[in-house]
């Protein structure tokens, strides 16, 4: 009986439990987002070398599909460049919209709902925001190791004519994490699994790799079709890409209006989903 | 003494029984599920096919112009993939069927181990699991049929047979893809199928002629299904017969045979010890 009383050794400042928990507390509390990000980095051992050969075996497969066998029906090239140049810079971009469409939709619904990790961290002192944010560390850190294999592979085939051309990772990524915003912010307000993963993935994600001017410029589709385009992320994405690796020529406003729409989708994607996670958390 | 004996007899058959003569049970109650859970995903299917006509074969169409076909036809770059994409659709319905869809039910719902306690067998599984396939592969086709009419990409009066040729291709896939599903013990081995298959839908002479490879690679290309799949529609929906068609079929009857074989016996390995 006293022996259970006994207080265990405790950190030299503090004597009651409840400041005990409150010390241990401040870490978490600075890094929780550090936190969250190292454990769904983790979590991606079960997957690793799956997810490091589709790194790889994705693009060699798209490249020499698409710049190879594509290419051969476009012998005149598209827009002054041969059509493995025009169309590497989006397959970047589309392999950084894929990661993240899959990292925001079940992984995420999975930690509210099937392993409702969510709510023990919620628990620990980590606040809603701060595991939204570790959620997007995670997903950045994957999307920019995979665009630059990408990159890297791309390199390798000579599609990359232009010395800046390693800012189009950072476009892609910065298109990967707008898109994955976007669809966290939904994903998070789904409590029931009727298949919206599947609509969304068949209504929203194939459409925009079909739609974005991903395989032929826009302007080849008729003109109902292209304002799907231009509300497209991934469209703004690949023609920043473009800009950068082979120097499509596009008015400066232009070019800034696209990063701004992709930092601003981004913005609100992560604002709308730091309210759904507190929202939902600490009902 | 002769109750037991003759209890054991009628019960020896039937445990070993692969076929119990009722299908019908298995299908009944994929519509049934269908209808109350996914119903609108089932539906949704069908766009996917069309996205992709919309955008390659007008965008990339506009580009292009005409493609020549393996028979020597010239034909606009639309009418050239459509018949791909069918053959494409009705692979991935298919083996989205007999692969996820099955797998879940095998390891996770526990399905069949419900329905193979019932006097069901294996083979009534089997033969259930892929007629549900098939009816959807067939709706997809129809819709997708019509679009194409409509857009004037069939262009002989033989695409009306595409449509049993695509139930061929599903059937092939569906019989095959659930023998091999039943091997799968973990979500990532299921991964591995979407990446044999991506390959397989990008080089298949889906969205240009396969000539565009050196002659080693055409061969690996031809000894895969979907390479017949794409060649038999397109020959159908472009009015080029030959007798190449033959084969395609017969790899495709070969395939189901293969797979009704293997998935039954998978099935029985797995449920009836």
């Amino acid at each position: 009986m006293s022996a259970l009383n006994q207080t265990p050794a405790a950190p030299l400042t503090a004597t009651t439990d409840a400041e005990r928990a409150l010390a241990a507390g401040i870490a978490p509390r600075r890094w929780g987002s550090w936190y969250v990000a190292e454990h769904r980095l983790r979590g991606m051992k079960g997957y690793l070398p799956d997810a490091i050969f589709q790194s790889f075996g994705n693009p060699l497969i798209y490249l020499f599909a698409l710049g190879v066998g594509l290419a051969s029906l476009v012998p005149q090239g598209v827009g002054g460049v041969t059509y493995l140049q025009f169309v590497a810079p989006a397959l970047m971009a589309t392999a950084a919209m894929t990661i993240a469409a899959n990292e925001t939709s079940y992984p995420i619904m999975a930690g509210f709902k099937w392993n409702p990790i969510f709510f023990a961290m919620n628990a620990a002192p980590i606040s809603p925001a701060q595991i939204v944010n570790g959620t997007m560390i995670q997903l950045a850190i994957r999307i920019v190791v995979t665009v630059a294999i990408y990159f890297g592979i791309i390199i390798l085939f000579g599609a990359v004519p232009s010395p800046a051309g390693w800012l189009a990772i950072i476009a892609a990524t910065l298109t990967g994490m707008a898109i994955g915003a976007a669809q966290a912010s939904y994903t998070s307000t789904i409590t029931e699994d009727k298949g919206q993963m599947a609509m969304l993935q068949r209504f929203a994600i194939t459409p925009l790799f079909l739609f974005s001017g991903t395989f032929f410029p826009l302007e080849q589709l008729p003109l109902w079709l292209q304002p799907l385009g231009w509300a497209s992320p991934l469209w703004h994405g690949t023609e920043l890409g473009r800009v950068f690796s082979y120097g499509l020529e596009e008015p400066l406003w232009l070019t800034v209006t696209r990063v701004g729409y992709l930092v601003t989708l981004f913005a609100v994607g992560l604002w709308a989903t730091h309210r759904h996670f507190a929202r939902r958390l600490n009902k | 003494m002769t109750a037991t004996t003759s209890t054991e007899h009628d019960f020896a058959p039937r445990r070993s029984a692969l076929y119990a003569g009722n299908t019908r049970a298995v299908i009944h109650r994929g519509f049934l599920a269908t209808r109350s859970t996914n119903g609108l995903v089932v539906l949704s299917g069908f766009f996917e096919p069309v996205f992709y006509l919309l955008s390659l074969g007008i965008g990339f169409g506009a580009l292009v112009g005409t493609v020549q076909t393996s028979t020597g036809q010239e034909v606009p770059y639309a009418a050239f993939i459509a018949p791909a994409l069918l053959a494409v659709s009705a692979m991935n319905g298919a083996v989205y069927d007999s692969t996820w869809n099955v797998f879940f039910k095998l390891n996770y719902s526990r399905l069949y181990h419900g329905m193979l306690a019932t006097s069901l067998g294996p083979l009534d599984v089997a033969l259930g699991e892929i007629f549900l396939a098939l009816v959807r592969g067939a709706m997809y086709a129809v819709g997708f049929m019509v679009i194409m009419q409509v857009f004037g990409l069939n262009l002989a009066w033989t695409a009306l047979l595409a449509l049993p040729a695509v139930l061929l291709i599903a059937f092939g896939f569906a019989s095959l893809g659930m023998a091999i599903t039943s091997y799968m013990k973990t979500f990532n081995q299921m991964d591995w199928i979407a990446f044999i298959m991506l390959p397989m839908f990008l080089f298949s002479a889906t969205f240009y002629p396969i000539t565009v490879y050196p002659q080693a690679i055409q061969w690996v290309i031809q000894a895969l299904p979907l390479w017949h799949g794409v060649e038999l529609v397109r020959g159908l929906t472009t009015g080029a017969l030959s007798s190449m068609m033959l084969v395609h079929v017969g790899y495709y009857l070969v395939m189901i045979a293969i797979g009704i074989v293997f998935t039954t016996s998978r099935l029985r390995a797995l449920f009836l010890k």
